[in-house]
């Protein structure tokens, strides 16, 4: 082999190594994800999404009060994206619906997540809203604040106050994870870090909507963290990666996730249709001795199938 | 030779190596760099200025800021008596009032609310607002609910500074709502705030109101659907500032109208500035110009701004890389 070639492979392995290095983080957490991402990330410019895709998202309390592989979800929000409308459709999910959860009989939608985990919850949703789902995406809450914080936090329109005396002290582990402590969000356009962004989209005694004014609050701030990502480009992934170490899983593969990221400017407020199943859709009510949220599904499912075909 | 020759190779292959990590770490999208405002300097404004970051009151003066007190909750800062400042001390599960000499240091704390009992016997305090005679101080304060432990909501309270008197309830909060915030007391003894409240499709509005007096109903100054609040007033009480969401959740708008209390209406309102997250507008002391914050990029953190009170073609950008107190309004007076 002549040395000239030797020379030139030296040097693209080396930066190929340096590359991976980067790179790094990214296949970590892969490998600990509950899908492993199809194959490694294709650096080469890649096209945007052209087809309707439909992904849910879910998020747990997953603080030490809780048993790691059997954690409720809190949070449950199908996203509709159509790259050729430029339209999306978020779906917020009460975690309290009285529904026929596959294989299971009745129980409350957010329970499919510790009986089956991600698959169990896209498995409810699937069978109850009568839609199909293409991927999730799973999120603990440190992981929500440290991808915040990793962001530089995000910027909110606070519509009113919100007030709680009674907001779990539980993301660390160090603390008493049944302590609480105030917390007082005031009204107004504001700069969050995790940490309040955490406090902002997950309080709900003071409000007289209670978890519907969180589904509200949480899909602002998935706008929020939206118009962030949206400066985001390949090279910003591993340090996202890095700081999630468990926190978040998905069955989304990273060239869907870089996919996303070209199309994320795109999609702003007014082409982003936000629905919350409130009143008359469901209502409030008890299951034997369980707070409930009842579905009326022949308003329901009309609604969902507008955005979710 | 050939040895050095192959040394120098391997070390060369090596940095290459290195160089890509560190190019690929440089393609990395530019995160909001933010100073300390006693750092920076900016254009001079006429008279003086207070803003709040990180906890701390800075004064802003002949274009450049000067820290006043230390990052330690300091928040809401608002001109009291004798050129004195009220201002907020928020620490974790309560917040006081105190006052503040012009160069930061404390003459009185005006609040007790911490309690080494319960963690919900602590109490908050927000928005300090003396009266323009300045004999009466209004503020938000939490008062329990002896009948649910869960609902708080922010009233609006006055005391007035004689000693012996009793703090009165103003305003007469909308139940689960958070409360009424943001009061700005007139000469005339009426009070501006922003109350809100919820229908029954669970939509939130938040309105500009009047109050004459404590305890009475008062009136909207504002529509429901306009989702205006963060009121403030021109020093002659002709124009009132606010900022408008028109139900947008991801920006607010500056708006200006005329005032007229006597008849408890505003003249049309004009929009100044669009297509903001505008925050906590501020009358200078000519009432010609205001005050207001708002980041200059999506995500990025609050900024000082200007624009003139009768249009919106004088909009100007103070500060680029500070991160304002976004709910601190600033304090523009003379001097």
């Amino acid at each position: 082999m002549p040395r000239t070639l030797i020379v030139v492979l030296g040097f693209l392995l080396s930066g190929l190594v340096g590359l991976g290095a980067y790179f790094l983080p990214l296949f970590q957490t892969a490998a600990t994800a509950s899908a492993v991402p199809r194959g490694l990330p294709n650096l080469n410019p890649i096209q945007p999404p052209s087809q309707p895709f439909t992904v849910l998202l879910l998020g747990s309390d997953d603080d030490s009060k809780f048993v790691p592989d059997q954690l409720n979800t809190q949070s449950m929000i199908l996203l509709r994206v159509d790259p050729a409308t430029k339209q999306a459709t978020m779906l917020s999910i009460p975690r309290d619906l009285w529904v026929q959860l596959p294989n299971q009989g009745m129980g409350k939608i957010s329970w499919a997540y510790r009986t089956g985990g991600p698959q169990g919850a896209v498995d409810a949703v699937q069978s109850t809203f009568k839609v199909h789902i293409d991927d999730y995406v799973w999120i603990g809450l440190n992981g929500l604040v440290k991808l915040i914080d990793r962001l530089g936090g995000v910027n909110l329109q606070v519509t009113n106050p919100v007030m709680d005396d009674y907001y779990p002290a539980d993301l660390n582990a160090s603390e008493d994870p049944y302590g609480y402590y105030r917390v007082a969000v005031l009204p107004g356009a504001t700069h969050m870090d995790g940490v309040h962004a955490l406090q902002y989209v997950r309080s709900r005694h003071g409000d007289v909507r209670g978890d519907f004014a969180r589904s509200e609050r949480q899909q602002q701030l998935l706008l929020a963290i939206k118009a962030e990502a949206s400066h985001l480009n390949l090279t910003d992934l591993p340090a996202l990666a890095s700081a999630f170490n468990g926190e978040i899983k998905t069955s989304m593969g990273l060239d869907r996730l870089r996919s996303l990221l070209t199309i994320a400017n795109e999609f702003n407020g007014p082409n982003v249709h936000r629905v919350v199943l409130v009143p008359p859709y469901t209502s409030e009510g008890y299951a034997g001795d369980q707070s409930v949220v009842f579905p009326d599904w022949n308003r329901i499912l009309p609604l969902v199938h507008q955005s979710f075909p | 030779m050939r040895w050095a020759i192959g040394v120098g190779l391997v070390a060369a292959m090596l940095a290459f190596g290195v160089g890509v990590y560190e190019a690929a770490g440089l393609l990395r999208a530019n995160q909001h760099t933010v100073h300390r405002p006693s750092e920076v300097s900016a254009p001079s404004l006429p008279g003086t200025m207070y803003v709040v970051q990180a906890g701390a009151i800075y004064r802003f003066q002949h274009g450049s800021f000067q820290q006043i007190t230390s990052e330690s909750g300091w928040m809401q800062p608002s001109t009291a008596p004798d050129g004195q400042l009220v201002a907020v001390r928020r620490q974790g599960n309560y917040s006081d009032l105190y006052l503040l000499s012009s160069s930061g240091k404390t003459t009185s704390q005006l609040s007790h609310n911490a309690s080494t009992r319960a963690v919900e016997d602590n109490h908050w305090t927000f928005y300090p607002r003396f009266s323009p005679d300045g004999q009466s101080l209004f503020y938000d304060f939490d008062p329990k609910d002896a009948f649910s432990s869960y609902r708080i909501d922010l009233a609006i309270f006055v005391s007035p500074m004689t000693p012996g008197s009793r703090a009165q309830e103003f305003t007469n909060p909308n139940d689960y709502t958070g409360g009424d915030v943001q009061p700005v007391p007139m000469r005339d003894g009426s009070l501006i705030y922003t109350k809100f409240s919820i229908d029954d499709s669970f939509q939130v509005h938040s309105q500009v109101w009047i109050q004459r007096r404590a305890g009475s109903e008062g009136a909207a100054l504002t529509s429901a659907d306009a989702g205006c609040g963060q009121p403030a007033v021109s020093p002659d009480e002709k124009l009132i500032a606010m900022v408008c969401t028109k139900g947008s959740s991801q920006s607010a708008e500056l708006d200006v109208a005329s005032l007229d209390t006597s008849n408890l209406t505003l003249g049309s309102p004009a929009t100044l500035v669009s297509g903001r997250m505008v925050a906590s507008p501020s009358f200078s002391p000519d009432g010609k110009t205001i005050a207001f914050l708002a980041p200059d990029s999506p995500g990025g953190h609050f900024q000082l701004w200007t624009v003139g009170s009768s249009g919106p073609a004088s909009v100007r950008q103070i500060t680029s890389d500070l991160a304002l107190d976004s709910s601190s309004a600033p304090v523009w007076i003379n001097g």
